[in-house]
């Protein structure tokens, strides 16, 4: 049964879905609007992970909405439950605990979770990721009470991370992966720079190798290199960028590169559904390709965006991404066409 | 290490519970032809059922557990015939259908990795059993020695035929001698299962080219059958300006040439147009020979690259870096010699026939991407010129064509595929063949039932991690491109990954008319497979559809097990107070008619 109102449908509860509920809630006052997370708690900031890992930010602080704000917006929240597949033809989303849910228009602002390389996969029970506030629950007590870090990889994240556990007297090993800005493989001279920036703060840096093994071995974890390092450590953080939270787009007929392909309308292939944030691939008219974004301006942005074109507008979205971001005083193009244009 | 040290306490148990029970009901075992059974199986084992060749899956992967290396790969050879050469380059269908990797099921098996460890770890005596029919007399010749080739001459060679293989290159192998690189198939073992057909009493004659060498009509005239498996080896063109500079490669000639021991010039800076294997075993094969930046290029998105995810891994491994939504639109040269290559950017769109997604440039979109070389791996057609132009239509299947006594197989009549789906059209054609020159069917396929009692394995199995494969480092690979890229599982490897399988195999059923509809093993299924039903859909083929379910207990006429949701973790068969709960091992076998 279709619901007799429309159903506006946003999956994800971060800065893109939360903007894109707000635009709706304010352009129709009689839709229902609901919002469906895997995460369990309201809207919060995740640049302000670490300052709470560090004790500089208290909880409270790291929420944009309280349970009551929703409320005021009359938008349902759905916490803490997991889309498994949609299907655009009847219009329905399947949740993971087989329930269904009817929608008449549908955002996918999913966001990202962390990357894990294939070659890691085999240590993932010794990987510890912080891209949620989740993992961050998970790992808090355990950050604060261990002394010795090793972080592989070399995201945006790691060096806040790494700074962040300087700060707090931590012993820490980084070893830089040159591909963890995926798909942009850092060259030698970045590597050199970033090492350069780095060098200010007491860690060990490790590049050009790679991990051969990670084993646990009561209450600590040896990492060995390849190039024969050996770090007996606490923790193993992995942050080797952002994969896009799209699985269960996959098989409906949305169609999916990297991220969810939109138009510069955030319109998906499939009417009635639009994609926002970073889940999303975003094409550029002036570039005449689609660009990956990142940040929380961005989603925010898109999420109004996303709100007002499914009610009909007709806007464009103006910046499709950062085209830079400043890793540790290096560059780092968000989108790798622009490499084959400069050659051009 | 004894052998009964193996096992764990509950794995001994399973084990001593079905030894006795077979021994109480050794002729509980029926061969059946039902319909509903074939499709009973076929939705059940989705592994076995995505297989073209229909590989027991399910058995080979329960026999590694036991360490009886030596049958799971007789498992496997009964229905692929090159067990080692499929545990290394197989296009998998069957991972993708595996019920460990639907969703909340955690990772499908590596069941492509297990059929490689029954070939790596058998024992080095391991005896080869073919069950061979007496001589007919009659001659047959298979015209390529592919895999679609070697499989028709094996199963013709079984069936008592006299066969011939004609090769038109110095070895035989085909794609599979010619196609794929050495570093992910080693061609010593390639030989030796070649070797292993060939014993058969097949005789091969290499450099022997229909047209050149031999005709067809000579060839009809002295067999009594004649299997054209020539496969597809015409590669498809880019059609586009610049196409025939020197430096522009066909990817079957430069994957033909880097296997022949040559070094085709790639350059450091090598475009690859292409989104199959071919496409990344060119692309892995430039990086071999000294390229520094490789790229892959497809017009599409990378949800329709037609290889493994391990594949793409392995190239991104290698620093291969992936363009999607591209294509080609002229290559640009200076003095003959390819120097760059114009893209125009491509976006999806809809039609109304198959693909129904395809990807179309966007004008004005160019970019020129300087190049050493091009290498296009578009894929391959049939070189229809072998065939006589009275040649009327194919009949697929039967693989004849309009004339008598000439059959296709594999590729050459499919269009191009891979190479389970070669080598299960050409059994397919062995068999059409054995029909017409014998004039009756002596093999068909069964489904073999037999009473089982336990689940064989604990439900802490289900949480163990996917054994990922071992690999050398990029400076083994790189310091002879032949050097094996993978390195199989070892003993304790494949034991643990062989333990992640759910057993599909057992098909779990609740006798009506002892269950009291106490509803305990709905209490206890961890997923939506226990279901009060209504009534059983039948299809047209009268295999069973799906089940129509109700939630009022007045309708209920049976509660029943839907064994495509089931994961076999025999919950329900602990709780069962009525003991109204069968395992049944289910096996599509071909037997004698």
């Amino acid at each position: 049964m279709m619901p007799d109102n429309d159903h506006y449908v946003v999956i994800g509860n971060g800065p893109a879905g939360n903007h894109a509920a707000a635009t709706l809630r304010e352009k129709d006052k009689d839709a229902r609007i609901t919002i469906i997370s895997d995460e369990c708690v309201p809207y919060y900031y995740k640049p302000r992970l670490t300052g709470f890992i560090a004790n500089e930010i208290r909880r409270e602080k790291l929420f944009v909405s309280s349970w009551g704000s929703y409320k005021e917006q009359n938008i349902r929240i759905r916490l803490g439950q997991e889309v498994e597949k949609i299907d655009p033809d009847s219009k329905v989303l399947f949740l993971q605990h087989m329930e269904k849910i009817n929608y008449t228009k549908l955002i996918i602002a999913s966001g990202s979770r962390a990357r894990l390389l294939p070659s890691m996969s085999r240590y993932a029970d010794c990987l510890k990721f912080i891209t949620s506030y989740t993992d961050v629950m998970e790992h808090k007590e355990a950050i604060r009470k261990a002394n010795d870090f090793f972080i592989f990889g070399g995201d945006l994240v790691a060096f806040k991370f790494l700074k962040m556990l300087v700060a707090m007297g931590k012993t820490v090993t980084i070893l830089i992966y040159p591909g963890a800005f995926w798909p942009y493989n850092l060259s030698d001279d970045m590597l050199a720079q970033i090492t350069q920036s780095l060098s200010k703060f007491d860690v060990g840096i490790i590049i050009k190798d790679n991990v051969e093994s990670i084993d646990e071995q009561e209450g600590s974890v040896l990492v060995k290199t390849r190039k024969g390092i050996e770090k007996k450590v606490n923790m193993v953080f992995s942050f080797n960028g952002l994969s896009p939270n799209i699985d269960f787009a996959k098989g409906s007929g949305i169609d999916i590169d990297h991220g969810i392909l939109v138009d510069e309308y955030l319109r998906t292939n499939i009417k009635s559904i639009y994609a926002c944030g970073s889940c999303a691939q975003i094409y550029n008219p002036a570039v005449k390709s689609y660009t990956a974004s990142i940040g929380w301006p961005n989603a925010v942005a898109q999420g109004n965006v996303a709100g007002l074109n499914l009610l009909g507008d007709h806007k464009v979205i103006e910046s499709a991404g950062r085209k830079y971001f400043d890793l540790e005083g290096v560059k780092i193009k968000t989108t790798w066409w622009d490499d084959i244009d400069d050659e051009s | 290490m004894k052998k009964n040290d193996l096992y764990s306490k509950e794995e001994k148990f399973f084990q001593d519970k079905n030894k006795i029970y077979s021994a109480q009901s050794v002729k509980q075992i029926v061969y059946s032809t039902d319909a509903r059974d074939f499709g009973q199986v076929a939705k059940s084992v989705p592994c076995q059922d995505a297989c073209p060749a229909k590989t027991n899956i399910p058995g080979y992967i329960r026999t590694i557990f036991e360490k009886r290396y030596g049958r799971a790969y007789e498992i496997n050879r009964i229905a692929n015939i090159m067990p080692g050469v499929l545990g290394r380059i197989c296009s998998r269908p069957c991972e993708s259908a595996c019920r460990h990797g639907e969703p909340d099921n955690g990772r499908s098996v590596g069941i492509c990795h297990l059929k490689r460890s029954c070939a790596d770890l058998k024992p080095s005596s391991h005896r080869i059993i073919e069950g061979l029919y007496a001589s007919t007399g009659k001659k047959v010749a298979v015209v390529g020695s592919g895999p679609a080739g070697l499989a028709a001459a094996h199963d013709l060679a079984i069936l008592g035929h006299e066969v011939v293989l004609f090769e038109s290159m110095e070895k035989p192998g085909g794609m599979l001698m010619y196609g794929i690189p050495e570093f992910r198939l080693p061609r010593d073992l390639l030989m030796l299962e070649i070797k292993n057909i060939l014993r058969l009493g097949i005789k091969l004659k290499t450099n022997m080219a229909i047209g050149p060498d031999i005709s067809l009509s000579r060839l009809q005239e002295d067999y009594d059958a004649v299997a054209l498996a020539t496969g597809c080896v015409s590669p498809r063109k880019l059609g586009i300006p610049g196409e025939d500079f020197e430096n522009v490669h066909n990817g079957l000639d430069f994957m033909k040439a880097v296997n022949e021991g040559k070094k085709p010039f790639a350059g450091e800076k090598v475009a690859v147009i292409g989104a199959g294997f071919t496409a990344v075993d060119c692309a892995r094969s430039a990086v071999r020979l000294g390229g520094k930046d490789v790229s892959i290029n497809i017009r599409k998105t990378f949800e329709y690259m037609r290889v493994d995810e391990t594949e793409k891994y392995e190239a991104q491994l290698e620093g291969i870096k992936t363009y999607s939504l591209i294509q080609p639109s002229k290559i640009i040269g200076h003095n003959n010699k390819v120097t760059a290559v114009e893209f125009l950017r491509t976006r999806m769109e809809k039609t109304d026939r198959p693909p129904y997604r395809i990807s179309v440039p966007i004008e004005n979109s160019e970019l020129v991407v300087r190049v050493d070389s091009v290498i296009a791996a578009l894929g391959q057609v049939s070189d229809v010129n072998i065939m006589p132009k009275e040649l009327s239509g194919l009949d697929k299947k039967t693989n004849r064509t309009g004339i008598d006594g000439l059959f296709v197989a594999g590729d050459f009549a499919t269009g191009s595929s891979d190479v389970i789906s070669a080598i299960a059209g050409g059994r397919r054609c062995a068999g059409d063949i054995d029909e017409y020159l014998t004039g009756e069917k002596r093999r068909q396929k069964v489904v073999r039932l037999e009473n089982h009692v336990t689940t064989d394995r604990p439900r802490s199995y289900d949480f163990i991690s996917k054994v990922e494969m071992n690999t050398i480092d990029m400076e083994e690979r790189l310091f002879l491109s032949t050097n094996e890229v993978e390195t199989g599982y070892s003993d304790s490897q494949a034991r643990q990954e062989a333990k992640r399988c759910y057993l599909c195999n057992l098909k779990y059923e609740i006798d009506p008319l002892a269950c009291i509809y106490c509803s305990a093993c709905i209490d206890v299924a961890p997923k939506d497979c226990i279901k009060m039903i209504k009534n059983v859909f039948v299809n047209p083929d009268g295999t069973y559809g799906g089940y129509e379910e109700t939630r009022d207990w007045n309708k209920v006429v049976s509660i029943a097990i839907d064994n495509t949701n089931c994961i076999r973790c025999g919950q329900c068969l602990a709780v069962c107070p009525m003991d109204c709960i069968s395992v049944t091992k289910t096996e599509l076998i071909e037997i004698d008619t």
